[in-house]
Order: structure tokens, then C-alpha cells, then sequence
């Protein structure tokens, strides 16, 4: 049969409409901006690791769904989430990326707030006496924050249901490695990387396991090192998925070798893997010895920002330490083997859906719900056409 | 011990072959107590962080594997400048402090920064070659985009 035709582009492909994504989930205006209304500004979304904010008065800042969001554990030990906007003329309150204040002053007219959100001082307060402005009303705005094995998570949504209710039983692979009491874990890494791709093509990387072809260290360490029919793709309400019985064996790859099984993090053995990808922009990852966390913030339909965390338990030895970071890079970070290409494959996409040359993928893979079924790809897309109202395979309606 | 000069062209030496991915040329830079590491600094976590840490076994197998992996098209340069040498005789070492920036530049010729940071080096000047011993290459820029395969 002979190549196609760039006017066959358009021709939707002779599958289900299930099987097949349409290219304006990554570059329509109107589709990104019904997402940040209807998904990511509904969503409980991961903030941080509870680490990262382990003392009174710790604080992250971030953005959400293009909000400008910090977190915070006040004095009661509670983590809160506050829009980083002061009360006053509307300035970024806190412009580091976190810090630790036992008050929140905004530099520009000195308004101060409690770790609470209350605003407790404006300098030469009489002068606002004649209007009755009450300062007691002019807290920071909160958001909602909830945290669940140690990850807080904020929604701006007043409504959302609770955490909990979001999450369901999406986390039950990391039961084992979350219901340890007496293991808690910290983040060692973190770095943010922008990427010029749609945000979705970030989270395909992870949920789209037939691209372990691309990956020289996936085909070497972990396609053969445990049959395709022992891979246990679940899928959950809400969007959430999973993915056990996956496997690595370390040692065949050449600048790699075998890991300690005692120090697998608890209910794991060395050669585990396993991913939870949490709807619709965080994944949890653990390969036996060592954890990470990414989360993905769209800029604009052609940009991300995604942010990746390393995690290791909180108080180890100086050796396990390193032993977990060494790990953690052999994999990620962006001198890991694995990370660099699943960027370079979500830039590679965008190149040519960004611009429409390319205009539908193919989710079409069935294995029955294991080897590299294509079942979680489906799944992510039929939430993302739950929630937008917009079906992936036509979401522009043209 | 070796002249300035030589110290500083092993350093020279080890970015250019490293641009150039001539990875035996770089190796032979090398000394076989090899410590060559990547850290940065996090000011959201609050943490020195290393992003990669090898001896010289682990360098020498990373890069031969580079060949089999998909990496970012174009190429990379380093520019480098040696700002202090500091020897200590009775070692018969060298710490060298330089400050670098890496520019890439895509297949279609456009060049951007890739990343600034400084090297603090170690350099073995007690044989006839000055020999790269230790390495710690501390960036400034942390947002790499899609990262790198190849050391910086």
C-alpha cells in the first residue's frame, strides 16, 4: 500500500474511537483552556512531599492550574494552603521556593499573616479607621490541602470531594511501602525541568509501557526480567491507574549492577517496579530501592513544567543514602538514562502535533491488561473525556 | 610538577573530548582514581544534591553505553575558564577552580545555554601527564529541560 497522502492526515484512523487520541488534545486553545477550568482546576493535586515542610512555619511555594499556591505547616502542625497573593494590592507574597517564617510579610506595604493566613499586622492601620476595613476579613485565601501517606495534596476546587474520595484505592500497590510506621521517607532530589511538549505527552511517557523499546536500560533491565503476563494494569475511579509485576534485573545493563535486596523499601524486593499514576499530572514510582514523584504543570499547551522528586528514608546511613541516590540516577534525573529520552519522545510528538502535521495517535494495543497493553492510555483518556466534557478522539467538535 | 599550562589543558582536554563524545581521549584524561561528580543546590528542598557521582569504572561503562541511547540532537560546548590552580607539592596535586558555561546547539544551528556552573578539579600532576583525579561540577542552572546523557 502506498505511503499516505498529506491531505489523509485529517482521516481519523479506522479503529474505535476509544483506540485513538485526536491531535487537538495537545494544541487547541479551547481544549487547553476547558482543562484548566474543568480538570486541573478540579483535581486534588500533589504540592509536596510532607518533608518538604517539616517544621512550624516551613513553607513551599508553587503553581497549580496557573496559580501562584504555598504551603504551609502552622503552628497548630496542620499543612494549609494559601493562594501566595497578599490580601492587600494583590503581590506574590513569598518569592522564594521555600523558606520558614514564623510570619508571612509582603515586601511591597508590609502586611503580615500568620502561618494560619491570618492577617495579624498593617502597619499604620488607623488610617484605613474611617472606611471600617476589618482586618480579620483580609486573610490569605485558602486552598484546600489533605494529606495521605506523608503526600500533601491541595485542590482549588471548594467543592472537590474529599482527598480520600479522590484517591480511592489507587495507592493499595504502595500499601506495604506506605503503611510501614516505622519508615518515613524524605525527598533528596528534586529539580524542574521545562519541556516543550504538551503536558499529557509528559504523563504518556509513564503510562504507555510499550514504549519500553525506546529505552535501551528498559529493554535490557526490565522487558525480560519477568514475564509480560505477570504485569497487573489496574485502573481505578477517577482517572488513577497502576501497573505491578514489573521487574528489572540491574545487571544487565552494563554501567549498572545488582541492588542490596535488604534495602528495598518495605513490601518491595530489590528488583520491584511500580507506578501509580495519579489523574491527571502526578505518578509515584518505586523501583525497589528508591522512590520518585513527578508532577506535571502545563505553561500553555506547548509547554511544561515538570517536577521530579527523589525520595529515600528519612534517617538511613550516610551509605544507604548515597546507595539510594546513586539509584535514583541511575534512572532519573536529568543525567539518568531513562528520563532524558521519555522528554525527548514527549518534544518529538509536539514537533509534529503542535504544528498538525501529525493529527491522531494510536491507543489501540490490546494484550488483555498486561505486556504492553495499551489499556492505561485508554483509561487516562476516557477520565480526561469525562471530566472535560470534550471526547478525546474529536475534542475541538470539528 | 607539571606548568600551569598543562594543568589547565587537561582540563581543556577533558571538555573538548567531551563535546566532540570522543569518550577514549576524555578517559585518557583521567586518572584511575576517578571521582567525578554533578551536584547543584536545591532551594526548594533545602539540600545539596548530587545528580551523578561515578569512579572511573562506572564513567568508562556509562559512556560506551551512550551510543545505544536516544539523547538530545545537536551538539554541546563547553566553555571553560581556569580561574585559580592551587598546587600542593607534597601531594603532587593541583586544585583547580574554573567557572563554565555549556551551550547547545540544535541540528538547525541555533545555540542557546545550556547550563553555567563552576568545576572544582583535582588534577594528579605527579607523573609525566597531568591526569583529571576528582571532579566536582556544581551547576548554577537547574531547569535542563530533557537533561543530558553525557556528563557536563
Amino acid at each position: 500500500m502506498a505511503a499516505r497522502r498529506f491531505a489523509d492526515r485529517a482521516q481519523p484512523p479506522d479503529l474505535k474511537s476509544n483506540d485513538y487520541v485526536s491531535g487537538a488534545v495537545y494544541h487547541d486553545e479551547g481544549v487547553f483552556q476547558t482543562e484548566l477550568d474543568q480538570v486541573l482546576g478540579k483535581v486534588w493535586h500533589f504540592a509536596c512531599h510532607e518533608s518538604e515542610v517539616s517544621n512550624v512555619g516551613d513553607y513551599r511555594t508553587f503553581q497549580h492550574a496557573k496559580q501562584p499556591l504555598l504551603v504551609i505547616r502552622g503552628e497548630d502542625g496542620s499543612v494549609r494552603c494559601f493562594f501566595n497573593v497578599c490580601s492587600h494590592r494583590g503581590a506574590r507574597l513569598l518569592g522564594e521556593p521555600s523558606g520558614t517564617a514564623s510570619r508571612l510579610t509582603c515586601f511591597y506595604h508590609l502586611w503580615s499573616y500568620d502561618t494560619e493566613g491570618q492577617c495579624v499586622d498593617i502597619p499604620r492601620e488607623e488610617g484605613y479607621a474611617p472606611t471600617g476595613l476589618d482586618k480579620s476579613a483580609l486573610g490569605l485565601r485558602e486552598v484546600r490541602a489533605e494529606t495521605r501517606s506523608g503526600l500533601v495534596f491541595v485542590t482549588l476546587d471548594d467543592s472537590a470531594p474529599p482527598l480520600d474520595d479522590f484517591l480511592g484505592r489507587s495507592l493499595e500497590i504502595f500499601d506495604e511501602v506506605f503503611g510501614d510506621d516505622t519508615v518515613e521517607y524524605e525527598v533528596f532530589h528534586f529539580h524542574r525541568s521545562t519541556v516543550d511538549a504538551n503536558w499529557k505527552a509528559w504523563q504518556e511517557t509513564i503510562v504507555d509501557l510499550y514504549h519500553e523499546f525506546m529505552h535501551v536500560v528498559l529493554r535490557t533491565t526490565q522487558m525480560t526480567a519477568a514475564p509480560m503476563t505477570e504485569r497487573d494494569m489496574r485502573t481505578y475511579p477517577n482517572g488513577h491507574l497502576a501497573i505491578g509485576g514489573l521487574k528489572a534485573d540491574y545487571r544487565n545493563y552494563k554501567a549498572y549492577s545488582a541492588r542490596d535486596e535488604s534495602k528495598a523499601f518495605p513490601g518491595l524486593t530489590a528488583e520491584d517496579a511500580r507506578f501509580t499514576p495519579l489523574f491527571p499530572d502526578t505518578t509515584i514510582i518505586t523501583r525497589g530501592t528508591v522512590m520518585r514523584i513527578d508532577t506535571v504543570t502545563p505553561i500553555d499547551p506547548h509547554r511544561t513544567i515538570v517536577e521530579s522528586r527523589g525520595l529515600g528514608i528519612k534517617g538511613e546511613s550516610e551509605a544507604d543514602r548515597l546507595m539510594r541516590i546513586r539509584h535514583h540516577n541511575d534512572y532519573w534525573g536529568p543525567f539518568g538514562r531513562n528520563v532524558p529520552e521519555d522528554a525527548f519522545a514527549a518534544e518529538a510528538c509536539e514537533k509534529a502535533f503542535g504544528r498538525g502535521a501529525a493529527q491522531y495517535q494510536i491507543i489501540a494495543r490490546d494484550e488483555g491488561g498486561q505486556g504492553q497493553d495499551d489499556l492505561m492510555l485508554r483509561a487516562y483518556y476516557q477520565a480526561w473525556t469525562d471530566m472535560t466534557g470534550r471526547p478525546h478522539h474529536n475534542p475541538a467538535n470539528e | 610538577m607539571s606548568s600551569d599550562q598543562a594543568i589547565r589543558e587537561v582540563v581543556y582536554r577533558a571538555c573538548t573530548a567531551l563535546d566532540e563524545e570522543d569518550f577514549d581521549t576524555f578517559m585518557a584524561q583521567c586518572a584511575p582514581d576517578l571521582d567525578y561528580s554533578v551536584t547543584a543546590y536545591s532551594p526548594e528542598i533545602r539540600k545539596e544534591m548530587t545528580w551523578l557521582d561515578q569512579d572511573y569504572e562506572g564513567m568508562r561503562a556509562l559512556l560506551e553505553m551512550v551510543p545505544q541511547h536516544l539523547k538530545r540532537l545537536g551538539t554541546l560546548k563547553r566553555h571553560v575558564s581556569v580561574y585559580f590552580i592551587d598546587r600542593d607539592e607534597g601531594a603532587g596535586t593541583a586544585a583547580v577552580t574554573s567557572s563554565f558555561i555549556v551551550t547547545h546547539t540544535d541540528p538547525d544551528g541555533r545555540s542557546q545555554l545550556f547550563v553555567a556552573g563552576m568545576y572544582y578539579d583535582v588534577v594528579d600532576c605527579a607523573g609525566d601527564q597531568c591526569l583529571l583525579k576528582k571532579r566536582k561540577a556544581h551547576l548554577e542552572t537547574r531547569d535542563l529541560g530533557i537533561g543530558s546523557h553525557i556528563p557536563i
